[in-house]
């Protein structure tokens, strides 16, 4: 049922986005091209949280090692753009299942720290060497994905697609259902036999292998990696917003409160510094009135068992 | 009788504008002004193109189109600017854009100039590498101006002005350099240690510290135990939190330098007075006709905003008469056009007179320094008010220091 | 010399750690509740003092009574209406109440960050001290204004002390904290409970926040900032333990006084969080904390 509603919705959406650059000009497929690398940030902490269980608070620990590996290779090496991304997704894996080995021990409050200490610790290394990482300053890349807004587009909504047909079929699919049962009761999952472990690690492999390569992308979108982009808090700060206010454990709904959340900061540009103020209200007041999320509701309503 | 004039001037920008609608020249030229509208330094960015826009059209526009400002706030953020400059570019379709006084946000935005051939200039971040980049990849980097002057210029001010307040006023011998770690202060540390001993100030230390330092009383302790006459500053990120506690520790030794925070009229009342006696640079200054422009200037800014403006104000105003002379000279937007009659220009601000370096110079569309152009002045917070006291020809007070400061004989 | 420095610098920035980390275990140990706002409640507390000081002329005593009294009613806000209705929906699993009410205080923080930047631009504040000079002791110039802080935050502590042990209320207190359910057995009314706790959780921040804008300065920027430090402080001392929580942030203060003294200013958070990651590793309980 599930599966069906969701096709019901995102295929027509998909088609529409699709069709977009014919009517729209140019500055809104930028935002959107953005909107879009956010909503693989936010639908690979769901998967993570939804349905493995872990509040991961250093999403831009995963994002901020694909991106600044990448982002080192092309710009000390002039690695060719493909071969940069796949390096990035691959060390924010090595990355993420390092801090996961032991993490994962942990719970709840104490994961989140790890995570949480994990981004800050990455961005002092930064700065601290900023003789190789550009440090506060960031890298400028010489290569660029396209300077043709169209171009950036369709790279964005593809790679938004795929990871998203992935992560949803994995979340499906029966290893997401032992994900989600472990995530709800650890104890009983693993009295049925499953290994908790080793599932909720493959879960935090998967949710970095595409946070890394949604960081690389982005950063040879913008030309340039720097801290404030893809390493602050803040950037995970909005990936983790952008989650619970789309309906957590939907995953597509991760996508749709990324693209909300970016393109209402934008909509809102003409209050200037007050933007951030309301996004935030309207973001909490959904968390109070609707706690499914945009998608949590749509979802139910079609009857989900 | 001034007044008269004025409403004549806007009689006859009203009569324009009613004839309007029938020329297509009279769509308004928009320039692209993003900036850190939350931050003390960088909110006088967009208020003082504003004003210039004003002026500008009050007496006609240029080629009879009006200026239009579109103000973007980049929440001191890189990702933002970049977003902003793109929306700028491709969607609000500006002929120019004035952006940010955070090295770092220039940095981010330069390549995109290139790639969007949309003219741009800073009127506040001091990084060597806006220039350097400039002068390395003419061909792509040309549209980028710098509108402010490079750490490396900034150093030779504090310098040229320490030899004669520190050294000859002062008969001091020793100096601490105490920077933070940023873009910007790389160049200009490099540039301290080789000119300040030349003025005659010996480094006995040189302290970086992380821009998000808030407990200074460590370095300020190191500071004093190695016993320098004075202290040299190139603070821009942080500002209020040393001078404060620097006051309440009574750190003996004078501040000196450069410290960003510091230019803006609202730094007494943010650090409650403890400003008193810190000395900074500023390229002009509200009580110093360093041309004729510079005080009506802050005296109209002053009426219109309620404070007197912070330093990457005055170039914001004046950068926005540049684009228009620009635009003018070049019968158009067009940018390259505009590139090559902007490098022609030479301009009498409110900071003094603007040449740009030629592609050859290492500082390419950097600005001209030195006697006749841009000088630079050192002003000091004395009971509230900004006091210039150097250079001593349009100086107008003498340096007075809080009782703590021991001044060594 | 340089020890001696180091102790009286360490002592003073410890001590602040130390209340502000107090408020936020505490409600941590009587309602489960980690308050992301923390920070933003703390740097409101410092606007406010600075604000009502500065533009009113009443002096610095009236300005600091007016940020505490900011900090109090921002306390009262979060529970209210933030965390009380996340708590009470039957809407929201039981299980993911905790990470409502984290993004919850979240959102809340950044609308208290984003507002006093508009309101008051994002450049730090400074609170004028109560008292001004600097005294020597042993050899070492200290401005009266730290022994002050450091006098005041472990004034605030005593008292808390006194309240817990000392009254009927506080002792229902520290039931709440070990046994919720018992306590209602025994007539307490819980919801009384909370609201006490957010009141004490208000004050305590909002002092610790005027002190730190006397103390360093704070801008809306610091927020984050402010509330990764309490929320290590805490973890590092054990979640809900009070003492665990005194110790954790003299633990840090002097660790990080000293780096910036022996090693450099530049990596003064650094051996911090190195030393978090090993904690939490070797035991996730923290130094003092019970499983």
């Amino acid at each position: 049922m599930l599966r069906s509603r969701t096709f019901q919705i995102a295929v027509p959406a998909l088609i529409v986005m699709a069709l977009l650059p014919l009517g729209v000009d140019g500055y809104i497929l930028g935002l959107l091209t953005l909107a879009y690398y956010y909503a693989v940030f936010a639908m690979s902490w769901d998967l993570l949280f939804g349905f493995a269980g872990e509040v991961n608070f250093g999403p831009s620990f995963l994002i901020g090692i694909g991106a600044y590996t990448a982002a080192l290779l092309n710009h000390y090496w002039l690695w060719p753009i493909p071969a940069c991304l796949v390096a990035g997704a691959f060390a924010a894996v090595i990355a993420g299942a390092a801090l996961a080995v032991p993490a994962l021990r942990l719970t709840g409050p104490y994961f989140g720290l790890v995570t949480l200490v994990a981004v800050l610790l990455l961005q002092n290394m930064i700065v601290l060497f900023a003789g190789i990482t550009g440090g506060e300053i960031g890298l400028d890349l010489p290569d660029v994905l396209s300077i043709d807004d169209n171009t950036n587009y369709y790279y964005a909504l593809v790679f938004m697609t795929v990871s998203g047909a992935i992560l949803f079929g994995l979340a499906q699919s029966p290893v997401g259902l032992i994900l989600q049962a472990s995530g709800q009761n650890a104890t009983e999952a693993a009295a049925l036999g499953f290994n908790v472990a080793k599932h909720k690690l493959a879960a935090f492999c998967i949710s970095a292998f595409f946070s890394g390569l949604a960081g690389a992308m982005l950063i040879f979108y913008m030309g340039t990696a720097s801290v404030g982009t893809v390493v602050d808090i803040a950037v995970g700060v909005n990936v983790i917003i952008a989650a619970v206010l789309g309906g957590r454990r939907t995953i597509i709904g991760a996508a749709v409160g990324a693209i909300f959340l970016i393109g209402a900061g934008e909509l809102l540009r003409p209050l200037g510094q007050l933007a951030t103020f309301v996004v935030s209200a309207v973001a909490l007041v959904v968390i109070l009135f609707f706690p499914g999320g945009f998608m949590g509701r749509i979802l139910q309503s079609g009857g989900r068992e | 009788m001034r007044i008269s004039h004025k409403i004549g001037l806007a009689g006859a920008a009203f009569g324009l504008a009613l004839a309007a609608p029938s020329a297509r020249a009279a769509d308004p030229i928009k320039i692209g002004v993003i900036a850190e509208t939350s931050a003390i330094s960088g909110v006088g960015i967009p208020n003082a193109a504003k004003m210039a826009a004003e002026e500008i059209n009050a007496k006609g526009g240029v080629n009879g189109r009006m200026i239009e400002i579109v103000d973007y706030d980049d929440h001191s953020s890189a990702a933002d600017a970049v977003r902003a400059f793109q929306r700028a570019a491709q969607q609000d379709k500006v002929a120019a854009v004035i952006a940010s006084y955070i090295s770092e946000v220039v940095l981010a935005l330069e390549p995109w100039a290139g790639r969007l051939k949309m003219p741009m200039i800073t009127p506040g971040a001091a990084s060597n590498e806006i220039t350097k980049r400039v002068h390395d990849d003419y061909d792509h980097m040309k549209y980028v101006f710098h509108g402010y002057l490079a750490s490396t210029q900034l150093a030779d001010v504090v310098c040229d002005a320490g030899k004669s307040l520190m050294v000859n006023d002062l008969k001091m011998k020793t100096a601490v350099i105490m920077s933070e770690d940023a873009a910007w202060t790389r160049p200009l540390d490099d540039e301290y240690l080789k000119c300040l001993p030349a003025s005659g100030l010996k480094v006995l230390d040189h302290i970086r510290l992380s821009p998000d330092t808030t407990d200074f009383t460590p370095i300020f302790n190191k500071i004093e135990g190695e016993k320098p006459d004075v202290i040299v500053t190139g603070i821009s990120h942080v500002g209020v939190q040393p001078t404060v506690q620097w006051q309440q520790q009574q750190v003996p030794m004078p501040m000196y330098g450069i410290a960003s925070q510091a230019t803006n009229a609202t730094f007494w009342k943010d650090t409650n007075g403890a400003a008193d006696g810190v000395i900074f640079n500023m390229v002009a200054a509200p009580d110093v006709a360093v041309t004729p422009n510079t005080i009506p200037f802050a005296k109209a800014y002053k009426a219109k905003y309620g404070s007197l403006p912070g330093y990457a104000a005055y170039q914001s105003y004046d950068d926005v008469f540049m684009w228009a002379e620009a635009i003018r000279k070049a019968g158009g937007t067009e940018p390259d056009k505009m590139v090559e009659a902007m490098e022609k220009t030479d301009y009498v601000g409110t900071i003094g007179r603007v040449v740009f370096l030629p592609k050859e110079d290492t500082f390419a569309h950097g600005m001209k320094i030195g006697e006749g152009y841009i000088t630079g002045l050192m002003v000091q917070w004395q009971k509230g008010n900004p006091v210039t006291v150097w250079p001593a020809n349009v100086a107008t007070g003498k340096m007075v220091f809080p009782a703590f400061t021991k001044l060594s004989q | 010399m340089l020890a001696l420095q180091i102790l009286i610098d360490g002592f003073a920035i410890s001590s602040l750690y130390a209340l502000g980390a107090t408020g936020f275990t505490l409600i941590f140990g009587v309602s489960g509740v980690l308050n992301l706002s923390h920070g933003a409640i703390m740097v409101v507390a410092a606007v406010i003092a600075w604000w009502v000081a500065g533009t009113f002329g009443t002096g610095a005593y009236i300005g600091a009574l007016a940020g505490v009294a900011a900090a109090l009613a921002c306390a009262f806000f979060t529970y209210r209406v933030i965390v009380r209705p996340i708590q009470d929906s039957g809407a929201i699993p039981k299980e993911e109440k905790e990470i409502f009410v984290l993004t919850g205080t979240l959102l809340w923080g950044i609308m208290l960050q984003e507002a006093v930047a508009y309101l008051f631009t994002d450049n730090p504040k400074t609170v004028r001290p109560l008292v001004e000079g600097v005294v020597m002791i042993l050899g070492v110039r200290t401005p009266w204004n730290e022994i002050l802080t450091a006098a005041l935050s472990w004034g605030a502590i005593g008292l808390l002390y006194l309240l817990v042990n000392r009254t009927r209320t506080g002792k229902s207190l520290l039931a709440a904290s070990m046994n919720p359910r018992g306590l209602t057995l025994l007539g307490f009314e819980m919801s009384n409970i909370y609201v006490l706790v957010w009141a004490i959780y208000g004050i305590l921040a909002g002092i610790a926040g005027v002190l730190l804008g006397a103390f360093l300065g704070v801008s809306s920027g610091n927020a984050g900032t402010l509330t990764a430090s309490a929320f290590s402080i805490v973890v590092l001392g054990g979640l809900g333990s009070v003492s665990g929580s005194l110790m954790a942030a003299y633990v840090v203060g002097y660790l990080e006084t000293m780096t910036a003294y022996l090693v450099s200013p530049s990596i003064r958070t650094v051996p911090v969080l190195l030393l978090l990651v090993l904690v939490v590793y070797l035991r996730p309980q923290g130094l003092l904390g019970r499983r």
